[in-house]
């Protein structure tokens, strides 16, 4: 559910940012599509809301380029689940995506600036 | 993307498939945990993940290469559509076929005569030498004599890499017919090509066997009696038989050693006419026509040079060189009939050496047949693109409904040129195989002639390259104009069934294209109609002598070496004793056959006449004629008497001349009694003794020519036929005839057939079938094109306006006058097709005037009757699908609403 005050951006997740948002969940060590999905919104208090189908292939494009690798395994109540862990090339993907956001958040901030203030 | 993925992708699905089911089950589980009862918890948890199918969707689509998947979907999508139309599928593809096939045909003998290369070493450095007529043309007729190449070999050697020369052989006294070739006792016709002793080393050839000559082989008469025969020769006549190396065989009674076999497809640098067996030069004298000291004489010129370029050298650059050779060759060996404009090297071009001057005239043919095969193309294009609109506009609703339903239009334009692409595909794989049946048959046509001719339109890849590119070519032509108006539907219009009311802009379209079809189609039919009356009066024309029963049996005592003396002996005998068998009404000898391959004639001199400078100088055609020709040929001799026995060597000289003659030299004179004489060789008068009534000896169109007959013992030749003409129609005559000239010369190479298949042949009725034939066949063509043309529309437009149609007959219209609006409308595009193919047809007919007997070019019943029976058809046409406008009925056409 999402909380008062803050308005959840559903559907504004930008394809590059869902991808970043996904390795950065995976760094902590492999999970599945459910747990990815909350993840993202659990630590975004709620904001980032994906929904969550369109979680899939995005992790199909990240698995395509190498980025991440996927097995079956059995999830936290014994059921058969596909998880997902990153690669190395997927970790260097991440630093390099993250910096570019790092960037990005940089230069619109340095724009925005002087009309804020 | 892995391309692995692409073919497995059905199965990737299925685990994406368990994937979602998965975090369906733990997403409800959360939600019961959290206190949801099991409906509620599914449910949200199917909001939560959102469209499952459409997730899987775009992961499938991630898996596929979209443009394959789409043209996979469009082909399977347009073989069905084809499939349940199998009337349009066939007549399509039919029409496509046989449009490609023409083309593939005609393109295939395009590739021969301009694209193919003679089968000799870097043929682009290749040339032959001619002394340039006035004006700076150069025809390649044989023109030198053996000093003549000595000194060009000569002086030119800073110009050339190589010089070579050759001639041909079986020539005789004005006669031309092939030598002969005695092997084992047997006889057989060969055109033998006498060469130079570094011929083959110049065009860069290796034998396939044995060897070839060597470099000092040919320079004396007589003197190396060895051959080399073409791979083709002797894989036809000796079965490729190794052994024939060493082997010593007759060419016309001269035994001469074969010591090699040529490489496979070299049949000598002239196109057509097939080499047969080279000989070195100096062996020329085994020719019966060939003096024995031709090599030193100055005046004899029957020699053809050819010349290797030096690297990088091109013909233009070393003319001043070869003009200095030419001028100094003039002065010492003087041509005082000829002014030559210098001496030229001209690049021997494909598919080889032919004679005449200027532009190759295979290739203009080839350009005529060509023009032909595109028109015809054009045509079914037409028809299939008209087929294609009709189908469109009936598939209308269609593309609204899919359109409705999200389809873009560029994936409709797409789809329905997939359609149109898949339709040519067929044409054109149906094309291929017609086009090949077709050049198989142009290969193996058996042209009546005694030369050896040979055709080679090989099936390669170049012509199916061009028959691919002209069926994708015709497809897109065909497809795109009714694909974009297929796609461009107004959905409102279609889907409210108002759409009938607005397709007057798009018939007339059609019409006009109908129109087309009819004119184009009256054009060709004429055309074919033209030629056939033309055979046909040309069969019935007045030959002027009568060919029912007639034998004709042809000898060549060259071809076995036997000498005048002996030869003319066995003439006489031969001629008595063909007299004496049974069921012979006459038996005579002569040595032209009318319509025959070739006929003689020349220059005379008549003292009453002096030649004008300027005016062509008197000339008549001639032949040699025993004692009996006219009767034999029941042609009367209306004047002075016939020639006889009596008419002998020693008698004084005679003539027999035709009453054309007569006229053109003696007019309102009597001619009997005259003289005149042949202007070369033998120059002595010879007297006119008899005036006989014109007969057809060139063929069977032209005016008829000045012409005189002389007695054979007055003037050998050496090949002559024997004519019998039998009581009753005697099949056995064929075999007693041979086993006559067998009985007394026995290997002699013996061609027998009746004077019917002898007009038949190249200068008789061969050409005027052949074409009757052709244009047959394209006029039945576009025949059937304009019917399916005109049907195709009315059906359409019946179709269109049965709702109109029901509401007429419900207001009390009465068949007649439905069936009178439905034909109006047809009968106009009809009558100006037909006006329109009637101007066209009479341009064509000023072209081909020239080859029509007994008729004109506007012939009146060919006109009328073919306008009328296209007429006819197209009211077949017509009428079948006002019939069932007629037969509309009106409860149903409204209810249609």
């Amino acid at each position: 559910m999402p909380k008062r005050g803050a308005q959840p951006l559903q559907g504004e997740v930008l394809q590059g940012t869902l991808d970043l948002l996904v390795l950065q969940t995976l760094l902590l060590g492999p999970a599945h599509g459910h747990t990815i999905a909350y993840a993202i919104e659990h630590r975004s208090d709620d904001v980032l809301q994906v929904e969550h189908g369109s979680l899939y292939p995005a992790l199909h494009r990240l698995e395509d380029r190498g980025w991440i690798a996927s097995f079956w395994g059995t999830s936290e109540n014994n059921r058969k689940a596909r998880y997902y862990r990153l690669t190395p090339a997927g970790r260097k993907q991440l630093s390099v995506q993250t910096n570019r956001w790092q960037e990005l958040v940089h230069a619109i901030n340095r724009v925005l600036r002087p009309a804020s203030e | 993307m892995k391309l692995s993925r692409f073919f497995r992708r059905r199965q990737w699905d299925e685990e994406r498939e368990r994937e979602l089911a998965a975090y369906l089950e733990l997403e409800t589980a959360e939600n019961v945990a959290r206190g949801m009862t099991a409906q509620e918890a599914r449910d949200a948890a199917h909001r939560k993940l959102g469209n499952a199918t459409l997730v899987r969707e775009e992961i499938y689509r991630m898996n596929s290469l979209g443009f394959i998947e789409t043209l996979w979907q469009d082909l399977r999508y347009g073989a069905r559509m084809l499939r349940k139309s199998p009337g349009f599928t066939f007549v399509a593809v039919l029409t496509l076929a046989l449009g490609i096939g023409a083309n593939t045909a005609i393109f295939s003998m395009v590739d021969w005569l301009v694209f193919q290369k003679l089968p000799v070493a870097d043929p682009k450095t290749l040339t032959y030498l001619g002394m340039a007529l006035p004006g700076g043309a150069l025809h390649n007729d044989p023109q030198f004599s053996f000093r003549e190449y000595q000194e060009i070999e000569q002086q030119c050697a800073a110009q050339f890499a190589g010089i070579a020369a050759a001639a041909f052989g079986g020539a005789s006294g004005g006669q031309s017919s092939p030598d002969g070739l005695t092997y084992q006792g047997k006889t057989r016709s060969v055109q033998t090509y006498f060469v130079t002793g570094n011929f083959f080393t110049l065009l860069g050839l290796r034998p396939t066997l044995g060897r070839f000559f060597d470099p000092q082989e040919g320079q004396a008469a007589g003197a190396d009696p060895v051959t080399v025969l073409s791979w083709e020769y002797w894989h036809s006549q000796f079965h490729d038989d190794p052994a024939i190396i060493g082997k010593t065989v007759a060419i016309n009674g001269h035994s001469v050693t074969i010591v090699g076999v040529g490489p496979k497809g070299f049949v000598g640098p002239t196109p057509l006419l097939h080499i047969q067996a080279f000989l070195p030069l100096g062996m020329l004298v085994i020719d019966a026509g060939t003096a024995p000291d031709f090599l030193s004489k100055v005046d004899t010129r029957p020699l053809i040079i050819l010349a290797r370029l030096k690297p990088g050298s091109r013909p233009e650059e070393i003319r001043p060189a070869l003009n200095v050779v030419g001028q100094h060759l003039l002065a010492r060996y003087p041509r005082p009939d000829e002014k030559p404009d210098g001496m030229r090297a001209v690049q021997l071009r494909p598919p080889g050496l032919l004679s005449g001057t200027g532009m190759n005239p295979l290739v203009r043919a080839a350009a005529f047949f060509f023009t032909l095969g595109i028109l015809v193309l054009l045509l079914a294009c037409m028809n299939v693109a008209n087929l294609l609109l009709v189908r469109a506009t009936a598939r209308q609703a269609e593309m609204a409904v899919r359109a409705a339903l999200g389809a873009a239009r560029r994936r409709l334009v797409r789809q329905l040129l997939t359609e149109s692409l898949l339709l040519a595909f067929l044409g054109c794989a149906a094309g291929i195989g017609i086009g090949l049946a077709t050049t198989r048959l142009l290969t193996t046509m058996h042209i009546p002639t005694a030369l050896p001719l040979s055709f080679d339109f090989r099936f390669n890849w170049l012509v199916f390259a061009g028959a691919v590119v002209t069926a994708f070519l015709s497809s897109l032509v065909v497809g795109i104009a009714p694909a974009l108006r297929a796609s461009r539907a107004q959905m409102n219009n279609v889907l409210h069934d108002s759409g009938r009311s607005v397709t007057s802009r798009r018939q007339r379209l059609r019409n006009v294209m109908v129109t087309i079809q009819v004119a184009g189609s009256l054009s060709l039919l004429i055309v074919a109609g033209l030629f056939t009356r033309s055979l046909h009066s040309a069969e019935h024309s007045d030959l002027g002598f009568d060919p029912q029963q007639v034998t004709n049996i042809t000898v060549e005592p060259n071809q076995i070496g036997m000498p005048q003396a002996k030869a003319e002996a066995f003439y006489q005998e031969l001629l008595q004793r063909a007299r004496a068998l049974p069921g012979v009404e006459t038996a005579s000898l002569s040595a032209w056959l009318p319509m025959g391959d070739s006929q003689y004639g020349g220059p005379i001199d008549i003292p009453e006449i002096q030649p004008v400078p300027g005016q062509p100088h008197p000339s008549a055609l001639f032949n040699a004629v025993s004692p009996g020709y006219f009767q034999t040929m029941r042609i009367p001799v209306w004047r002075g008497r016939d020639l006889v026995e009596s008419d002998s060597a020693a008698a004084p000289y005679v003539a027999v001349i035709n009453q054309a003659m007569a006229d053109r030299y003696w007019p309102k004179q009597d001619p009997i009694g005259r003289q005149f004489s042949v202007s070369d060789n033998p120059k002595h008068p010879v007297h006119v003794v008899g005036v006989i009534r014109n007969f057809r000896m060139v063929d069977p169109y032209s005016p008829i020519e000045p012409a005189y007959f002389v007695p054979l013992p007055q003037h050998y030749f050496s090949t002559m036929t024997l004519h019998i003409k039998t009581m009753v129609p005697d099949p056995d005559i064929t075999r007693q005839a041979v086993a006559l000239v067998d009985s007394l010369a026995p290997t002699m190479p013996v061609t027998v057939e009746s004077m019917m298949e002898t007009l038949n042949g190249i200068n008789g009725l061969f050409l005027f079938r052949l074409a009757a034939i052709l244009t047959g066949f394209l006029g039945s063509l576009g025949l059937i094109l304009a019917i399916v043309g005109v049907y195709g529309v009315m059906s359409y437009s019946v179709s269109q306006r049965t709702h109109e149609i029901g509401i007429r007959m419900a207001l009390g219209a009465q068949r007649r006058q439905i069936l009178r609006l439905v034909g109006r409308q047809g009968l106009w595009v009809v009558a100006a097709g037909l006006g329109i193919g009637m101007l066209l047809a009479f341009a064509v007919g000023e072209l081909i005037q020239d080859f029509l007997v007994g008729i004109g070019p506007a012939d009146a019943v060919t006109y009328t009757t073919i306008s009328l029976l296209l007429a006819l058809v197209a009211m077949v046409a017509c009428l079948v699908p006002a019939r069932r406008a007629v037969h509309v009925d009106p409860i149903v056409a409204l209810r249609n609403e």
